[in-house]
């Protein structure tokens, strides 16, 4: 059976009088995709950087394969095996590929010396060499490129394949096809399977809802910090999602038009 | 097997082909062949600009802006940057003098408080910065304000008496040797020591990766682990501490504290900076470039003297050949993202 990975109950969190997230909860299992909708403002981004360690939650609790977990930086989010992809901002554009790879997991010589040891350099080019060639853009790429020569579905490319070799459990990707043209979209999304196929679990958190059919097991749609439906893929219909999302019932309004 | 050797081989000369082409387009690169043009057109235009009197000259004075800017590098490289290291140049000197001319402290001990002094003001800004979000340039120029007048303040606004005893702690900072005709400080090897190690930092450590990282990328460096603010935060304390470190040994190389010293340094040295190549948006660092910089707003500053130029006028020629380089640099980034 597929195990559960991640599981949310009631989180909550408010800025200010603001409550951006009331009670949310989820289930996430292995090798899933699930797609998180919802308009701007509904708690997505929210919801995510919790998880991901940005900022702490105020109530509820966070289980990763069963076990309860208390996620306060983002250090310990990535130590859970819960990785991140935010849109445009995951890599450093002055960085090789290589070293973007491993940023803040640097393989180093002479550990002892802390944040001054040096970088195995030969190690860092030979694992990310090793790892463009196993995500099959080693053709194209060279590990010592600068990212800021890379258009923007490598970026996305690089990004996740640093979030797989990572053997991550959950890979959070925050809208991985923002400022994509079509055929990158297309290699993203194919990443996306990719992934479920070995075996991660993927929230995709997204505004396009034909890419969520496309990709996604099971649609989750917040609405004003709240998640108000989840579904699965199969037993629904981009109308309904999209009714769900803005609130207002859609096929009904379609009908009286009619 | 034999074909991917093969294979391996040719990657191996593209990468080297790569490496060659962009050393020639990099921005240090083309500061050191201005350097070196430089170098080649005061050397003609005045016999003595080679002579060992004058490089001696160049070479005593280098080190002292030369070892602000290194810290400086590193600090822009992570994206942000100090206006207060002139001020600080003349306040630690000034307050180490106070204490042992007037209130009988060991020279030792009074060193040490300057460190301290020159620590503070560091994670002063450093803190500012980061914790409450103000953008650096706003910090770091009310504390050039803050540290310059307490400089005048407290000496009233008169240079320190002439500190002439000879110790071990002059000869570490200002001793002086001769190598045949040249005489060369020991501030000279500070500059190199500290060059050396700042290059290692940023090339090689990992300290480095996350500078580079986070002046490149803030968000994508603390999404990683990278402790973006601690790092910030103790780059501020080396460069109020390196500030320190040249003032002391300007002040006993001089003999004298005086409270305007280091006026308008902080332009000077991220000037030397950033014709070296670094970009003053973060990012991009480069110590050999800096050390190019600096050894060429020396040069500038003398050649231009003994070519005859009138005083009045050396910083109508320094800020043209400064806005060249810059210019250059801008080129060349434009052709290198084109190509």
């Amino acid at each position: 059976m597929m195990q559960e990975v991640l599981r949310l109950q009631n989180l909550q969190k408010s800025f200010g009088s603001v409550r951006a997230l009331k009670n949310a909860s989820l289930t996430l299992k292995e090798g899933e995709v699930v797609a998180l909708l919802g308009d701007n403002g509904a708690g997505k981004s929210t919801l995510i950087k919790a998880i991901s360690g940005v900022f702490p939650i105020d109530r509820g609790d966070i289980y990763v394969r069963g076990e309860k977990v208390s996620i306060r930086s983002t250090r310990e989010a990535m130590d859970l095996g819960i990785e991140t992809i935010h849109q445009d901002t995951s890599l450093a554009p002055d960085l090789s590929i290589a070293r973007n790879l491993f940023l803040g997991r640097e393989p180093v010589n002479l550990k002892w010396l802390g944040v001054f040891a040096p970088l195995d350099l030969a190690k860092l080019r030979d694992a990310a060499s090793a790892l463009l060639k196993r995500v099959g853009i080693s053709k194209k790429l060279d590990a010592d490129a600068l990212v800021s020569t890379l258009s923007g579905g490598e970026r996305q490319s690089i990004a996740i394949s640093r979030a797989m070799q990572f053997a991550a459990k959950v890979i959070i990707l925050d809208e991985p096809t923002n400022n994509l043209g079509v055929e990158e979209t297309h290699g993203v999304l194919r990443f996306v399977k990719e992934m479920r196929e070995a075996g991660h679990s993927v929230l995709l958190i997204t505004h396009n809802i034909h890419h969520v059919f496309e990709v996604a097991d099971r649609i989750i749609v917040m609405r004003r910090g709240e998640i108000v439906a989840e579904q699965t893929v199969a037993d629904t219909d981009l109308l309904t999602v999209e009714s769900l999302i803005t609130g207002a019932d859609l096929s009904a309004l379609m009908k009286r038009a009619q | 097997m034999v074909q991917q050797a093969g294979a391996v081989t040719a990657e191996d000369g593209a990468g080297r082909a790569n490496a060659k082409s962009s050393l020639m387009r990099s921005p240090q690169f083309s500061s050191f062949v201005i350097l070196v043009v430089l170098l080649v057109v005061f050397a003609v235009a005045d016999g003595n600009f080679l002579s060992p009197l004058n490089i001696s000259n160049m070479m005593a004075f280098l080190p002292e802006l030369g070892i602000i800017a290194l810290g400086m590098t590193l600090l822009l490289t992570a994206g942000e940057f100090d206006l207060s290291v002139g001020a600080v140049f003349a306040l630690a000197p000034v307050v180490v003098m106070l204490l042992v001319q007037n209130a009988g402290v060991d020279i030792g001990v009074a060193l040490l408080a300057g460190l301290l002094l020159c620590i503070a003001i560091g994670a002063i800004n450093g803190v500012i910065v980061t914790k409450i979000g103000i953008s650096s340039f706003l910090v770091t120029l009310s504390m050039l304000l803050i540290v310059r007048g307490a400089a005048l303040y407290i000496t009233q606004g008169f240079p320190l008496k002439s500190w002439d005893q000879p110790g071990f702690f002059v000869t570490l900072l200002a001793g002086s040797f001769n190598i045949g005709a040249f005489r060369f400080y020991t501030s000279l090897w500070w500059f190199i020591g500290l060059s050396l190690l700042a290059v290692y930092v940023l090339r090689y450590a990992k300290l480095g990766n996350w500078i580079s990282a986070i002046g490149s990328n803030r968000n994508a460096a603390v999404a990683r682990g990278v402790p973006a603010d601690a790092v910030k935060i103790w780059l501020f304390i080396l460069t109020s501490v390196l500030a320190g470190l040249a003032g002391m040994i300007s002040a006993f190389r001089i003999s004298a504290a005086s409270p305007v010293a280091g006026t308008g340094y902080e332009l000077e040295v991220i000037a030397m900076v950033v014709v070296g190549g670094t970009a003053l948006t973060g990012g991009r660092g480069t110590i050999l470039g800096t050390i190019v910089g600096a050894l060429m707003l020396r040069a500038i500053r003398n050649g231009i003297v003994l070519v005859g130029v009138p005083g009045l006028a050396y910083n109508i020629f320094v800020g043209v050949i400064i806005l060249a380089m810059l210019i250059l640099h801008a080129l060349l980034q434009k052709n290198a993202a084109r190509s």
